[in-house]
């Protein structure tokens, strides 16, 4: 496969952009004339995939609608109709389905969710603060101009800092952000353990349509997308979740049960994800935490479950596992290639170092956004299948133990063997510890389809 | 009236087949009945509780008499049975990914088949020849086929500790405990309902 047209996909969707601050702003729409002048002065703005040959930017800048955000630009019915009937609905319609009910239920949710009001989501990420409102500041200029669009509301998120320097971890102490897929064409230093496995036990790059509109997929097939091709190529799906976390009950119920558990409680809290807090593979590491394997990009990802199928040195229903099973399902990691998620997103609220009083109560948490071709094939079915039900893992009805929707009546099972440091445990009367606060589903196009949108030249045929 | 039952989905389908193909497929069907290694990958699909193909030909269809008009059918059926867990789309997705070749053999001589994959042909394949569902009674809707094969171990690990557990020393109890944990450890999931269909 040659090299995509970088300069025609959105940057966020090609790369991490590793930058440590970011604004995410929610727009509203009150004029399609306007909201379609406010976008034709925002192209400039919104940052390509093209590669930063001179170094990171102070800044960047990207832009994804909602479908009332879409209908709002007064785009054709038969292009608007065209879409997945997943985003047409919107995440919110689709709560029962991805079992956001009991406290995840949209009537729990932030405000701004509440009256289908956010027509879209704009993201900025940038090396400092100054550098995010620096941007920030720019395209709220461009919304007064032009009159395009009124701001709801905006989430702010930041790396955690240690000293200063900004840290990939999340409030719960864990190293995040391993493995997203690798995709055909999409430059990256790829590391194993990223794609899909083979055959030979090697690992290859995904189909660009997986992760991109107008590409093969795993299938073989051009992912379901709206109408004309020339909208819908190159751009993407994406799920935005806030994601609260219950800290303080994570520490105690990590504490409570440690002091039960022969291994210990950095074992234990370990045993919860898959990784050590590091980011250490359990299933390489079973014992400690190895810094070598963190830093090293040739082992940190590259694992598989194949001779652990009882669990005993991941559990069969840690986190990692769970999200990402790759060949424990057999048949080579078949059966999920086309189940992959592409993830973005930071930390936001006040990091609590370990050892001082946390509270439940503080806005503190994670923003969460996945990319990918298939909301419904790819997002909906790992969150439904794989984090609220556990069948294809053979855990029955268990949750995934990090970010399933538990009421106080989960069970994680720790499977271990006969030695006294890796006893087999059970953790019952899991708590929430993630709840979710809110989000949608977005339609994150190519910088083509947002000038044929500013210029109201979509032609559905 | 539904072919969903809890975790359980029942799918019928119906195809026709040139009667002289229907031969070729009986010498496949007697080949991967009695060689066992070609029915692995359809054994290790865990979600799926069973599934066989009949071959129902032409002249066997049931005449009982009354004034019932006697067809003279053309073509002979094939007949697919099965039973899974999960989604009807997570079913055809698995299948279509890692058992193309297979189920390419036994319907390849189906008429107008059109091979599995690409996957969406053949979803509208099997919409098109899928027959729902009338009566369908499933003993227990809130457990899958892991869930089953799982309390079969539960179940078995218990008795046999029950049945040590009187002659145990205190000592030797502990240790049988462990063992049976260690046993089940991996079959402990929830029975429940199932998730909302989409």
């Amino acid at each position: 496969m040659s090299k995509l047209n970088e300069t025609d996909i959105q940057g966020f969707v090609l790369r991490g952009y590793n930058l440590p601050f970011a604004r995410y702003l929610f727009l509203h729409f009150e004029d399609s004339a306007r909201a379609r002048a406010l976008v034709g002065r925002l192209l400039p703005v919104i940052t390509t995939g093209q590669r930063w040959d001179h170094g990171k930017p102070q800044s960047t800048a990207n832009i994804a609608f909602t479908h009332r955000g879409l209908a709002a630009f007064d785009l054709p019915e038969a292009t608007l109709l065209s879409f997945p009937v997943e985003f047409l609905q919107g995440m919110k319609d689709r709560a029962a389905i991805l079992g956001d009910t009991g406290i995840n239920a949209p009537e729990h949710w932030d405000k701004l969710w509440l009256d289908n009001h956010v027509h879209a989501w704009l993201g900025i990420n940038g090396q400092s603060p100054e550098a995010v409102d620096a941007r920030c500041s720019q395209i709220q200029a461009l919304m007064q101009e032009t009159g395009g669009a009124m701001q709801l509301a905006w989430q702010d998120a930041a790396a955690i800092m240690d000293d200063g320097k900004p840290t990939s971890r999340e409030h719960f102490g864990y190293t995040d952000g391993f493995g997203n897929p690798d995709y055909l064409g999409v430059e990256r230093s790829t590391q194993p353990g990223q794609g899909k496995l083979m055959p030979d036990g090697t690992w290859a790059p995904l189909a660009t349509g997986e992760l991109l509109l107008g590409y093969a997929d795993e299938a073989g097939e051009l992912p379901v997308a709206p109408v004309p091709h020339i909208l819908a190529c190159n751009g993407t799906f994406m799920v935005y979740r806030k994601l609260h976390q219950n800290l303080a009950t994570f520490r105690a119920y990590l504490e409570e049960r440690s002091a039960q558990y022969g291994g210990g409680m950095e074992k234990l809290a370990a045993k919860f994800i898959g990784r050590w807090r590091d980011g250490t593979p359990v299933e390489l590491s079973p014992d400690w935490p190895d810094p070598a394997i963190v830093q090293d990009p040739n082992r940190n990802t590259n694992f598989t479950y194949g001779a652990d199928p009882q669990g005993t040195r991941c559990p069969i229903g840690a986190h990692v596992r769970r999200v990402h099973p790759r060949d424990a399902f057999g048949f080579n990691g078949r059966l999920i290639d086309r189940r992959r998620i592409t993830r973005r997103g930071l930390p936001y609220g006040r990091p609590v170092p370990e050892g001082e009083p946390a509270s439940d109560a503080e806005d503190r948490g994670i923003v969460f956004m996945a990319l990918n071709a298939s909301l419904s094939r790819q997002f909906e079915f790992v969150q439904q299948q794989w984090i609220e039900y556990g069948n294809d893992a053979h855990q029955g009805n268990d949750k995934d133990m990090l970010i399933g929707n538990h009421r106080g009546h989960g069970k994680f099972v720790v499977q271990g063997d006969l030695s006294a440091t890796n006893p087999p445990f059970l953790c019952t009367h899991l708590p929430n510890f993630v709840e979710l606060r809110g989000g949608d589903y977005f339609f994150l196009p190519s910088i083509t389809a947002l000038g044929m949108i500013a210029m109201g030249l979509v032609d559905p045929r | 009236m539904s072919n969903i039952n809890g975790k359980v989905y029942a799918m019928n389908a119906i195809t026709p087949m040139k009667p002289w193909k229907t031969w070729v497929v009986r010498a496949i069907f007697f080949t991967l009945g009695h060689v066992k290694s070609l029915q692995q990958d359809l054994i290790n699909l865990s979600f799926i509780e069973f599934a066989r193909w009949v071959v129902v030909p032409r002249q066997r269809f049931p005449y009982l008499g009354n004034g019932q008009v006697k067809e003279d059918l053309k073509y002979d059926y094939l007949l697919f049975f099965s039973n899974f867990n999960g989604t009807w789309n997570q079913y055809i997705d698995a299948f279509s990914a890692v058992l193309s070749n297979g189920l390419n053999l036994v319907w390849r001589w189906s008429e107008k088949f059109p091979g599995s994959v690409p996957v969406t042909l053949f979803k509208e394949y099997i919409a098109r020849v899928q027959f729902d569902t009338d009566y369908y009674f499933t003993a227990y809707p809130h457990a899958t086929a892991n869930d089953l094969k799982s309390a079969h171990i539960v179940q078995a690990s218990l008795d046999s500790l029950v049945q040590r557990a009187p002659n145990c020393t205190p000592e030797e109890f502990r240790s049988a405990y462990l063992n049976f944990v260690i046993q089940v450890q991996a079959h402990l999931g929830d029975t429940g309902e199932a998730p909302v269909i989409f």
